[in-house]
């Protein structure tokens, strides 16, 4: 198929592949040359993550962080009261260049995944959602077709920060600026998704990830963030020594999360699978939920809900210490559709 | 929307066409997945219909599952095992089930339009309704008013859906092609049960502009056809079964049996050889003439070289039937009609020639006349109540074939050499009256179970086993259509299950569908044939490209086994009960006083020549008759006699007295 045509209004068929995009734009845009198979690799150009913290908590359960038991390490699959999933997913491919700068063709989808009768389903209310769309620094491409510059899917990745600063020519900046803005468009699919959930729905939502950047889902008791990374761990000072010797089915004392431009949780960590003979962050996740007055007992059910996720495995999934087979599930879903 | 995981409504699509380029779909396979609970399983008929049209038309694709598969995300057993911590029974408690795949293999029934044949395309999957098994198995062809040649064989079920499968007349009982042939484990998979209901469902169904029918089964075991004509026990099920597929849930209403007599002659060698079912049972008995015609079916090739072939050829064209005389080794005429005289005859021509220190008689050597008198007088002991030395014939009525008759021959109990007699001397007459078109119907079905022992794939060529291929290389020109059955089709000879149009598969063991012959099955399917359930076939037919499995009503006709208790077999009787109950079937008023009278009168040989030919004419006055026959043997009574009408009292059995009042 040549995608070749344009009318005045725009284009007549955006591209659903990353081989699409590469025909699109490079019968836009002649002078830049395909770029075959370039995935985003963490570290190839850097990456967009924060630099590794070990942060102080604000504990708000008693007055130390402990380690607390909620289930019987022996017999810790019990009830869950997750009635459904959320995870969404970032595929970037270059897929073409121009003098050495980078068109990114990104795509990010999100979805609900609904638990009936033990199986998952997606959720009928709303719809998963895919969207695909070029991240190009519009400053360092010349003559760059008006149809591409006017049109919403194509996003410059070479806009002023905060600071006023524009990144640099350099393609390791321009991809992480375009990773950035990729993981923005994942996140914001998520964040429409979680706050539907929350206004339409009466039963728990088990989110991939934090709530904190949504004011309703941070303060909505039907939601659930569940983070299997620790770049920032609230462990510093003695915090520390009782979070890697927690034992299977422990999760600490609550403490309080408010990240800069984001929104207050409560939050605890929960050793979900044993790390003997394993690394200290194996088998950890941190929890965050909405703040709520019996704070104590609510951790202890949702940690129990947490850990009664434990089975089926989720590999073979990297992750799989850490994710419930719900997140596999809803990742491989949107694997399908995406 | 559907129920995620529920029924899927008929109108609903129930799966998708997928392909893979590991796993493409072809023009006679395709592949589609369903949702968990979907009705679908090995056999089901489904109907694809396209999604972009070809020449303008939509395609819509049949096909019927051949293949499942059924698998989960996890790629090791090792992952689940470590996530119920080594106990399967916490795996009931997850609060999540793997995803999970019900991945279907259809072959392609057929695709319409037909030309250009594609591979299958993508495209929603529905379960076929009735109107779509019709065009899915061709039978739309021969199902049109006017012009109907369908013959029902069955019931397919799948889900909501219940549609007759109907056989084509012309390719299952010719012309076009013809012949049956079941096959299947002993005791499960109702083989008997099948024809039987077949052949209710042919007499039913059969296209009146093909003419008659009539079928002759021959019962080589146990009492399995020995209740035809006694209604056998239905369930609600079957009745309606027998209602949707337009036949009458009854026995057979013209059956007739023959058997010949046992060894001692009294009474009839046959499991149904209870009183109360002896009205339709004819005694089956040949003369010499009837049994040398088929001296190669008793004689094995040790037995007839050329020089024994010669000399039972110059008996058969010389001497049977006809007075010999003016030989200068034989001491007197013989008129050779029975073995009896038979024996004589050699009797007196070895005495001659001995007398004459002779070695041989017009070139034959007399040791080869030794070895055919040996081989020949032979016979009669060993097929004992079928051939008699007097040379009484009772046959089946070729000629007078009723049409939708049954005309079974039991031969269960019988040498194995009598059973080769009978089926070879019998399936000739039928040929040869077909092929005179004198047989009295137009079309016959000659039903033989045990195929594995009368023509089997190897061993030496037998009489019997070269007629059973005859019938199935010619028989369809002539009207003669063999329905055969046997446990192991794979060690039956290959040109009579190659020549049967239709092949029905009951429960089948596994060793046998290990064989070669069902490699183009499925492996599913092979499973499926390993556990039918009785009252299930797979059906093979011309017009179906794949084969189809169907369910059909218990036969309307009484069981074996359950004649067998309700009628249970005569026990030894005595000559005066023999005399008795044959008779009795004549003529009601024969009184057991009156036998006793007759049986102290005369001796048992004489008695029971009465009765054989008392049987085979059928007199009026069945007393009279029987008296006729043995008036020469009373010596007292012919001077008496010598001025009457009936003073030809002795004259022998195939004759009537003068002025016999039965005479005609």
């Amino acid at each position: 198929m040549r995608l070749t045509s344009i009318d005045g209004a725009g284009v007549d068929r955006w591209p659903g592949s990353a081989h699409e995009a590469r025909r699109f734009i490079g019968d836009r845009v002649p002078q830049c040359s395909d770029v075959e198979g370039l995935t985003h690799e963490s570290d190839r150009y850097g990456r967009a993550d924060e630099p590794p913290a070990l942060v102080e908590p604000a504990v708000t359960e008693g007055r130390v962080f402990r380690s607390i038991a909620v289930a019987d390490p022996r017999t810790v699959r019990g009830t869950s009261g997750f009635s459904a999933f959320l995870d969404g997913t970032q595929n970037i491919e270059i897929v073409s260049q121009l003098y050495g700068i980078p068109f990114v063709w990104g795509t990010v989808a999100a979805a609900v995944r609904l638990r009936v009768n033990r199986r998952l389903v997606a959720w009928p209310k709303v719809a998963p959602s895919v969207r695909r769309r070029y991240y190009i620094p519009f400053r360092y491409v010349d003559d760059l077709l008006p149809v591409l510059l006017n049109d919403a899917r194509v996003v410059d990745t070479a806009k002023a920060d905060s600071s006023g600063a524009f990144p640099s020519k350099h393609p390791a900046a321009l991809m992480e600026r375009a990773v950035q803005k990729v993981q923005e468009d994942r996140e914001l699919l998520e964040r429409e998704l979680a706050e539907a959930w929350c206004a339409m729905e009466a039963g728990v939502l088990y989110v991939d990830g934090s709530i904190t950047s949504s004011s309703t889902v941070s303060r909505s008791t039907n939601a659930v963030g569940v983070i299997k990374t620790h770049r920032r761990l609230y462990a510093g000072g003695d915090a520390f020594r009782v979070l890697v010797g927690m034992a299977r089915g422990e999760r600490t004392s609550v403490f309080s999360v408010a990240p800069r431009s984001r929104h207050p949780v409560s939050s605890w960590y929960l050793r979900v699978r044993s790390a003997a003979g394993r690394d200290a962050l194996f088998g950890l996740v941190r929890v965050e939920a909405a703040e709520c007055e019996d704070m104590t007992n609510r951790a202890d059910e949702i940690s129990r809900w947490i850990l009664a996720e434990g089975a089926p495995l989720a590999l073979p999934d990297g992750r799989w210490d850490k994710m419930a087979y719900g997140i596999r599930d809803t990742e491989e879903f949107l694997r399908a559709i995406s | 929307m559907s129920e995620p995981f529920g029924r899927v409504a008929a109108s609903e699509p129930l799966g998708r066409v997928v392909a893979t380029e590991r796993r493409p779909n072809t023009p006679h396979e395709f592949h589609f997945w369903t949702a968990i609970s979907s009705p679908v399983g090995i056999g089901t008929i489904v109907r694809v219909d396209g999604a972009n049209p070809v020449d303008g038309q939509i395609p819509r694709i049949y096909g019927v599952v051949v293949e499942g598969f059924s698998y989960t995300d996890l790629q090791s057993p090792m992952h689940d095992v470590i996530g119920h911590d080594g106990s399967p029974a916490s795996a009931g408690f997850s609060a999540t089930e793997r995803a999970e795949i019900r991945l279907y293999t259809a072959a392609v029934l057929r695709q319409i339009p037909e030309e250009p044949l594609q591979p299958v395309p993508m495209g929603e999957v529905f379960l076929s309704g009735e109107e779509d098994v019709a065009v899915a198995l061709r039978m739309d062809g021969y199902l049109k008013e006017g012009a109907r040649t369908g013959i029902p064989i069955g019931v397919y079920r799948a889900g909501a859906t219940d549609s007759v499968i109907y056989l084509d007349a012309d390719f299952l009982l010719g012309p076009e092609a013809a012949h049956l042939n079941i096959s299947g484990m002993s005791g499960l998979a109702t083989k008997t049960s099948a024809v039987e209901w077949l052949l209710a469902s042919v007499f039913a169904h059969f296209p009146e502009s093909k003419g008659s029918i009539a079928a002759v089964c021959f019962n080589v075991k146990g009492p399995d056809l020995c209740y035809l004509d006694q209604p056998g026990h239905l369930e609600e099920s079957d009745r309606a079964l027998y209602e949707k597929m337009g036949v009458k849930p009854g026995p057979f209403e013209n059956v007739r049996y023959f058997a010949p007599y046992n060894a001692k002659g009294f009474g009839l060698n046959t499991l149904r050889s209870n009183e109360a079912l002896l009205d339709n049972i004819t005694p089956l008995t040949w003369g010499l003439r009837e049994v040398l015609q088929y001296a190669e079916v008793l004689l094995n090739k040790d037995d007839i070289d050329a020089k024994a072939d010669a000399l039972i050829d110059f008996i058969r064209e010389r001497v049977v039937d006809r007075q010999f005389d003016k030989d200068p080794y034989l001491s007197r005429e013989h008129t050779v009609q029975s073995f009896g005289d038979l024996e004589e005859w050699f009797r007196d021509l070895l005495r001659g020639l001995e007398g004459k220190n002779s070695e041989s008689w017009r070139t034959h050597h007399i040791a080869t006349i030794r070895k055919v008198r040996n081989r020949l007088s032979n016979i009669s002991t060993r097929c004992a109540g079928l051939v008699t030395d007097s040379g009484a014939v009772s046959d089946l009525p070729f000629g007078s074939f009723d049409d939708r008759a049954v005309y079974v021959v039991d031969v269960a109990t019988l040498e194995e050499d009598a059973q080769d007699l009978i089926f070879a001397r019998i399936v000739t007459k039928l040929r040869e009256h077909l092929e005179r078109r004198d047989l009295g119907v137009k079309n016959l079905i000659v039903f033989v179970d045990e195929l594995n022992k009368y023509a089997p794939g190897d061993g030496q060529d037998t009489y019997v086993r070269k007629m059973l291929l005859d019938i199935a290389e010619r028989g369809r020109y002539l009207g003669l259509v063999l329905f055969s059955a046997q446990q192991f089709r794979s060690q039956v000879h290959r040109r009579v299950v190659g020549n049967s149009g239709t092949a029905l598969f009951g429960r089948m063991d596994a060793d046998e569908l290990a064989t070669p012959g069902y490699s183009i099955l499925s492996l599913a399917t092979r499973t499926k044939l390993a556990t039918l359930e009785k009252g299930q076939l797979m059906v093979r037919h011309p017009h179906f490209t794949q084969p189809i499995f169907v369910r059909f009503p218990r036969p309307a006709v009484m069981q074996g086994r359950d004649g067998a208790e309700r009628y249970p077999q005569s026990a030894e009787i005595s000559l005066d009960t023999a005399l008795y109950r044959a008779l009795r079937t004549l003529d009601r008023g024969v009184s057991f006083a009156w036998v006793k009278d007759m049986v102290a009168l005369y001796d048992e040989p004489e008695l029971l020549r009465a009765r054989n030919a008392t049987l085979l004419r059928k007199p009026d006055d069945v007393k009279t008759f029987f008296e006729a026959q043995l008036r020469r043997v009373i010596p007292s009574q012919s001077a008496a006699f010598n001025s009457g009408a009936a003073a030809t009292g002795a004259m022998p059995v195939r004759s009537l007295p003068l002025g016999d009042p039965y005479e005609s």
